[in-house]
């Protein structure tokens, strides 16, 4: 197991490697300058280039920029709030995306939960088709439709809630941004649920147990739950990473200074940043191929089979 | 089946509430403090105002910022030398008077008692501090002290020709006194002075906070009406409170201005309809519904927003099919061929003005008779007009010029440069393929960066490009098209025009307004009869201005918006 799990890390770093210089050198062959202006002179712009060793050999860039990662230092924006160091402005955006995307999520994963739960306990009944239903509506509607609904009703007609984040109210601020984005992730898992739920309650060996006298709560918590969540584990961990780096249009309406609002910044303000969009880059890389290595562990960690195929593959 | 269904509803209510406790729990960890200061944020007879920003504050150091919404913050809570007035002409700020040599090269201020909001007076040394920053910190708007607009004397020197810092002609003979010597004389130089690049700094508080100045109230002084009171960089949402220690304070009846990033136009006007903005700007497209609905028509204000859009064509051989569009009647033939008004009337919509001269209106006038200099928008009408009629005349006598029947270019333009560029790329190629037959104009559309580096490199043929006035004198734009400028970008050469601009700069009508103000029309009826670029509309904002919110300022150059004398209604 340690063998498998070293293996794991070892490949997850490979991975966050190649593709922070894919990014790396992606950025500088965009066309346009980093310093989109009017009216700095061309010796400035040299100067500039010089002061961030933009002229030299990509893999000098490349080595001394992974350097100064390592010490935790990203550098500067090029386009974007210049003089701020970039992980000063990280750090609260971090803070605020993950505030709200943790708040979703767990919104998310606990009414999905719900929602699959008794639809597949009522299959075919009300609350079946409302699940199917509420399943349909919230993977297809888009996380800011919903967003502006939400805005719409509760901040501008029944204003019981801010128009826009106020990080002086954040409990407030969170429940439209919140709710808009655990929906899809609501949906997706009640739609999970429910079907690995009727699959297990299905199975033979449920079968056998009802025989044996066992139903009700213990049946549905220790037989049929505990196998139905696997699968559901698997499907949790994109649905996390999506939904954190999937706020990019949310965070942007809702006025939230995040991470996705900070990426659209750094993409589509007059200039690209390259040392955002890098920085956001090993981020949301990071993010995602780190939360893929965690699902793989507790995957083993719940199905056994997994552990010994693993040790059968070495 | 009854029991298992009891069950699972306990089982439910309890997920459920778990769910929500959970959701409760991780928010007030870290950010405690926040949340505690909410109430008092709306409490007591504060009055308050929210304003829309239409992008990031990106810096609040003076010497690094280079956007409007920063300027405006800056200037809430920096005082310069001299401020607007309503009209935008300088009267004292910080400077209580000034006198001004009578070769005109000397200009001495003196300053009134005013005080950092760290206690610190303010010095004439934190103005000699600031400048000689600027000289090597300020790479966007440094170029404001040297020869081509400010004129302060080794400026050029300095900045160009790595000359000691130390050498530029601004001194402080005393705490109250700063003197500043020119090359020239500048006639707006007190105009200069609202510029923020022309703004103070704390040289020991600069110094100590190093590069995390101006990144949050404690790391940033004022010595204006407005103090900042919550700012990270990066932020949506910031604000600024009244100054208890500013020299005007008295006059300042505004205490609170809250600030907050709105990205698109119809949250804006949602916003201010809900009351938690006092004053949005919306699109053009958005002004017809606004003028029709009874509760919004009495709210529009449309104010300049100084930039002029033009076409800028490439005029030399390297684009342009081997340089066609260096060919003068081809231009002129573009330049007659577009129907302004439509443009504006149609797709800009938002109160812009149509424009034919290359200076546009509304920022610059004279300081002797108070007129502006492009007030009259026909004197041009012999070359720049839409004429269907000439504009054909034109394009015949370039057809035979280059002996070609038929041409085809590419006009380039920005998509991310607001809501109506697109289609008003979209409108000038049907009017100049619909007026001359035989030209293909193809639409290309990229990034901002992008456009600019094209022009910048000359590969491009035609782009659909603006430029805002800095200062308020018609050098802004003249200057623009001397011969190697860098914002050239038809890289046009005409030695006469070149001769008038530096006779108005450093030569021969340096001490004589009259003959600068005659020999600029001279410079500009030069660039017009060539059509060194073609102008289209001079653009205009649609704001939203609550009732309660009175007495805003609005200027098209320096500073957008000024709240010192503005008002909440009781």
């Amino acid at each position: 197991m340690q063998k498998y799990i070293l293996k794991r890390l070892i490949t997850a770093l490979l991975t966050l490697l190649v593709i922070t210089f894919l990014l790396f050198w992606l950025v500088r062959i965009m066309p346009g300058n980093p310093f989109p202006s009017e009216r700095m002179t061309d010796e400035a712009i040299a100067a500039k280039r010089a002061e961030m060793g933009l002229d030299d050999p990509i893999l000098t860039q490349f080595v001394r920029y992974m350097k100064n990662v390592l010490k935790g230092d990203f550098g500067k924006g090029t386009s974007l709030y210049y003089g701020a160091p970039i992980h000063t402005v990280l750090n609260k955006a971090i803070q605020n995306s993950f505030r709200i995307g943790g708040i979703a999520i767990l919104l998310g994963t606990f009414v999905g939960l719900v929602l699959g739960i008794v639809a597949a306990l009522n299959r075919d009944r009300f609350w079946d088709v409302f699940c199917s239903v509420f399943s349909i509506l919230g993977v297809c509607v888009p996380s800011y439709v919903f967003l502006i609904f939400l805005q719409y009703t509760f901040a501008y007609k029944l204003t019981l809630l801010p128009y826009f984040f106020d990080s002086t109210q954040f409990l407030k601020s969170s429940v439209i941004p919140a709710l808009s984005l655990s929906l899809f992730t609501m949906s997706t898992i009640a739609r999970f649920t429910r079907n690995e739920m009727i699959e297990v309650t299905d199975s033979d060996y449920v079968l056998l147990a009802e025989a044996k006298g066992m139903y009700g709560y213990k049946l549905v918590t220790k037989h049929v739950l505990r196998n139905a969540l696997i699968p559901i584990v698997t499907v949790l961990a994109p649905l996390i990473v999506d939904l954190l780096t999937g706020a990019l249009v949310v965070e942007k309406i809702y006025g939230i200074q995040g991470i996705g609002k900070l990426m659209v910044d750094a993409i589509s303000g007059e200039g690209i940043d390259y040392n955002y969009v890098l920085a956001l880059g090993i981020l949301y890389s990071a993010m995602y191929i780190g939360i893929m290595l965690v699902v793989d562990l507790l995957y083993g960690l719940l199905d056994p089979r997994i552990r010994i195929s693993a040790k059968g593959g070495d | 089946m009854k029991m298992t269904k009891k069950l699972f509803a306990i089982l439910c209510a309890m997920i459920l509430a778990t769910g929500l406790l959970a959701c409760a729990a991780p928010a007030p960890s870290g950010n405690s403090g926040a949340d505690d200061a909410a109430p008092a944020a709306d409490s007591g007879a504060a009055k308050s105002i929210g304003v829309m920003l239409s992008t990031n504050v990106m810096s609040l150091d003076s010497n690094l910022a280079t956007d409007g919404d920063s300027f405006e913050v800056i200037a809430d809570c920096i005082d310069g030398l001299t401020q607007m007035d309503a009209d935008g002409a300088a009267i004292p700020a910080l400077a209580e008077s000034w006198d001004v040599s009578e070769d005109g090269m000397t200009w001495t201020f003196h300053l009134r008692d005013a005080k950092w909001s760290n206690g610190d007076p303010v010095t004439a040394n934190d103005f000699v501090f600031a400048w000689k920053t600027a000289m090597t910190a300020n790479v966007e708007y440094g170029y404001m002290f040297d020869s081509s607009v400010g004129c302060v004397k080794n400026a050029d020197e300095i900045m160009y020709e790595g000359a000691d810092p130390d050498t530029l002609g601004v001194s402080a003979p005393d705490e109250k006194t700063l003197v500043v010597e020119l090359i020239a004389p500048v006639s707006f130089f007190d105009s200069l002075m609202y510029f923020p690049t022309f703004y103070p700094l704390n040289e020991k508080f600069y110094t100590e906070c190093g590069d995390s100045y101006g990144t949050s109230p404690e790391t940033f002084l004022s010595n204006g009406a407005y103090v900042l009171a919550d700012y990270t960089p990066g932020t949506s949402s910031l604000s600024v409170k009244k100054n208890p220690d500013y020299w005007n304070a008295d006059k300042v009846t505004i205490d609170t201005i809250k600030y907050q990033v709105v990205g698109s136009s119809d949250n804006a006007l949602t916003a201010f309809k809900s009351g938690t903005l006092d004053l949005v700007m919306i699109s053009g497209s958005q002004v017809p519904a606004a003028k029709d609905d009874a509760d919004l028509s009495s709210k529009i204000k449309v104010t300049g927003a100084g930039y002029m859009w033009y076409l800028s064509f490439s005029q030399t051989e390297a684009n342009a099919n081997g340089g066609q569009l260096a060919n003068t009647n081809l231009r002129l033939a573009f330049t007659n061929a577009i129907d302004r008004e439509s443009l504006v009337e149609n797709y800009v919509m938002d109160g812009s003005l149509p424009t034919y001269t290359c200076v546009p209106p509304q920022f610059a006038a004279s300081a002797t008779t108070g007129e502006d200099f492009s007030k009259d928008q026909e004197k041009f009408k012999d070359v720049c007009s839409f004429d269907t009629a000439k504009a054909q005349e034109y394009f015949e006598k370039a057809k035979e010029e280059l002996g070609v029947d038929s041409f085809e270019f590419t006009m380039i333009y920005g998509n991310n440069e607001g809501d109506e560029v697109q289609k008003v790329a979209q409108a000038i190629k049907e009017q100049i393929e619909g007026v001359l037959p035989g030209v293909t104009l193809n639409l290309q559309a990229m990034s901002k960066a992008e456009r600019l580096d094209k022009m910048q490199n000359d590969n491009y043929d035609v782009a659909l490009t603006r430029w805002g006035p800095d200062y308020a004198d018609p050098m802004t734009y003249l200057g623009m098209w001397i011969t190697d400028n860098a914002n050239n970008y038809g890289f046009w050469s005409n030695a006469d025009y070149d001769q008038l601009i530096e006779d108005c700069t450093t030569g021969a009508y340096i001490n004589d307004y009259e003959a600068r103000w005659n020999a600029l029309y001279e410079a500009e009826t030069i660039a017009m009869n060539e059509a060194v670029i073609a102008p289209l509309y001079t653009k205009a904002s649609a704001n939203l201005i609550s009732d309660k919110l009175q007495g805003v300022e609005f200027h098209p150059v320096a500073l957008n918006r000024v709240y010192k004398n503005a008002k909440v209604a009781d």
